[in-house]
């Protein structure tokens, strides 16, 4: 940012400028957990559509009790899953969480404590769950779900063979959750050091804050963050060739203020 | 009575070493043998398990150490119910324990599943059942001294391999521990061998049929569901050879599932 504007309650101008920088960070990395989680379901799609299950969800922890909610799912009920939580160790996916194991029951039961809560909220009617763990260097960060087959029941069960796709699926999940959790952490660290600052006058912090994202060039600082995302995501060519421009603007900049004649 | 590594060594580790394994196994149901299970607890109300589990215990932290209490919490999960009605449907007679250390929060971080294992050891049950792993390798060495008590101590510990791209333990330790992958098999007593692999044992685990907590039950599919047919394995060689080390019910059941191939192989297994 061009003009550092000082942070209300502390005088500091580093320090203002220091949280400015933050907050281009943590602007940025809110608009990387979207096309995560974006990701996500689209990799959820594709493995459900080679396990040929109907529904599909990630479960990722939430708090350091082991409890589990929901980060993704496609299906019927995707949207409604969203706001749920599982307690820790509860039901298959708790379990498969807090042992490392990965299982299959081919008839979900309605007397099945969690998921007849589940499927009373949402009104589904879970029949057939393949669970395994999601792991990103050597934690276990949630839970990859494959619930029922397309179509009405009867349903073959889940066979070996689709529980081992589902750990290399669970695999890519895994590298992508972490992404998110990343992103996430970064983001929530930010807004919990301005929090419990006390001697902070909040509402003048806010004001501050929203001046600052809404200055011009925060903003065109986002919206290239936004194209740049956009090229990355087009393919190969697109991204070479774009590397290679910011490259030569990066070149041309540096040669320009060697040789600047406009002082 | 001999020490190595501040256990006692059992005094049968220095008995004959030759014993004829016979046929007696297959008929025998696990009288007197005890069977841990180091799970999500187990639901002792339901109809078949009811007054066949002869104790119950639950993992709690206190001052940042795990305890076992006597448990009455049952099982919020379904897997250790299910594990115990695996062991209870071969062998009806062993001596079922239930060691809980999964299903309440903070337990789930590899502490309270290593301190079950202690706490297994020190009762001295002869076979526990471990359907649960690690992949953290701050465990790899407590869980191996572990297991090296165990082996000590005469317990046969059974591990289910997690079948996934990353190794967990203990079940990728191969030297004193059995490791159970799942199999289409279907009869427990000709479950299977795969000579060189780490996982050596093969038993069922797909589409298992047993005890769920409710009153119910289910059809499985996964490792922990193969560990504990081999687990009740162990509790009928051991109830009709009850002096078997570790090592030599690692030999019977080599031997046996050798046999088993030998007789697939032949087409006269497995039906």
């Amino acid at each position: 940012m061009s003009e550092n504007l000082r942070m209300p309650g502390n005088e500091n101008p580093e320090l203002s400028s220091k949280i400015q920088r933050l907050i281009e960070t943590v602007d940025i990395a809110n608009l990387l957990v979207e096309p995560l989680t974006r990701s996500i379901e689209r990799l959820l799609s594709a493995s459900a559509t080679a396990l040929n299950a109907s529904e599909a969800s990630v479960l990722i922890r939430d708090g350091d009790e082991g409890d589990l909610r929901f980060l993704a799912a496609i299906g019927t009920v995707a949207e409604q899953l969203m706001n749920m939580r599982i307690p820790a160790g509860k039901g298959i996916a708790g379990f498969v969480m807090s042992s490392g194991q990965p299982m299959a029951v081919s008839d979900v039961g309605v007397e099945e404590a969690f998921y007849a809560e589940v499927d009373k909220a949402t009104g589904f009617s879970t029949q057939m769950i393949l669970a395994t763990p999601l792991r990103h260097n050597d934690e276990i960060i949630g839970v990859l779900e494959y619930i029922n087959r397309p179509g009405a029941p009867p349903w073959e069960p889940f066979s070996p063979e689709e529980m081992d796709k589902a750990a290399l699926c669970g695999e890519a999940v895994a590298s992508l959750v972490s992404a998110y959790e990343s992103a996430k952490l970064f983001r929530d660290l930010g807004e919990k050091m301005i929090e419990t600052d006390e001697d902070l006058d909040l509402d003048a912090v806010r004001a501050w804050l929203r001046q600052i994202r809404d200055a011009a060039d925060h903003r065109e600082m986002l919206e290239l963050a936004l194209l740049l995302r956009e090229v990355a995501g087009r393919g190969e060519p697109e991204r070479l060739i774009c590397k290679e421009l910011l490259e030569s603007i990066i070149r041309y900049s540096d040669s320009k203020s060697e040789t600047s004649y406009l002082g | 009575m001999t020490t190595v590594g501040g256990d006692e060594v059992t005094s049968r580790s220095r008995r004959s070493t030759y014993f004829e394994l016979g046929n007696g196994w297959r008929t025998a149901a696990g009288r007197g043998v005890s069977v841990a299970v180091i799970d999500s607890g187990i639901d002792t109300s339901h109809p078949d398990l009811s007054g066949r589990i002869r104790g119950s215990v639950e993992a709690r932290m206190e001052n940042k150490k795990v305890v076992f209490d006597p448990s009455v919490a049952g099982d919020s999960a379904g897997h250790g119910t299910a594990c115990a009605g695996i062991i209870l449907g071969i062998a009806p007679e062993a001596e079922v324990y239930s060691v809980k250390v999964l299903g309440s929060g903070g337990l789930g971080d590899g502490h309270a599943f290593l301190a079950g294992l202690e706490y297994a050891i020190k009762q001295r049950y002869q076979v526990i059942n471990l359907s649960l792993g690690t992949t953290k390798p701050q465990f790899f060495a407590p869980l191996h001294d572990l297991l090296d008590r165990a082996y000590l101590a005469g317990c046969v510990v059974v591990a289910a391999a997690n079948n996934l791209p990353h190794p967990s333990f203990p079940s990728v330790f191969s030297s004193s521990l059995i490791s159970v992958i799942k199999s289409e098999q279907t009869d427990p007593r000709k479950f299977g061998f795969r000579y060189g692999e780490v996982i050596e044992l093969t038993a069922p685990g797909v589409n298992v049929r047993t005890t769920w907590p409710g009153g119910g039950y289910r059809n499985l599919t996964g490792n922990s569901f193969a560990c504990p047919h081999i687990a009740a394995i162990i509790a009928l060689l051991l109830e009709e050879h009850p002096d078997l080390t570790p090592f030599e019910v690692k030999s019977a059941l080599y031997s046996i599932a050798q046999e088993n191939e030998r007789a697939r192989e032949s087409g006269d297994a497995g039906k």
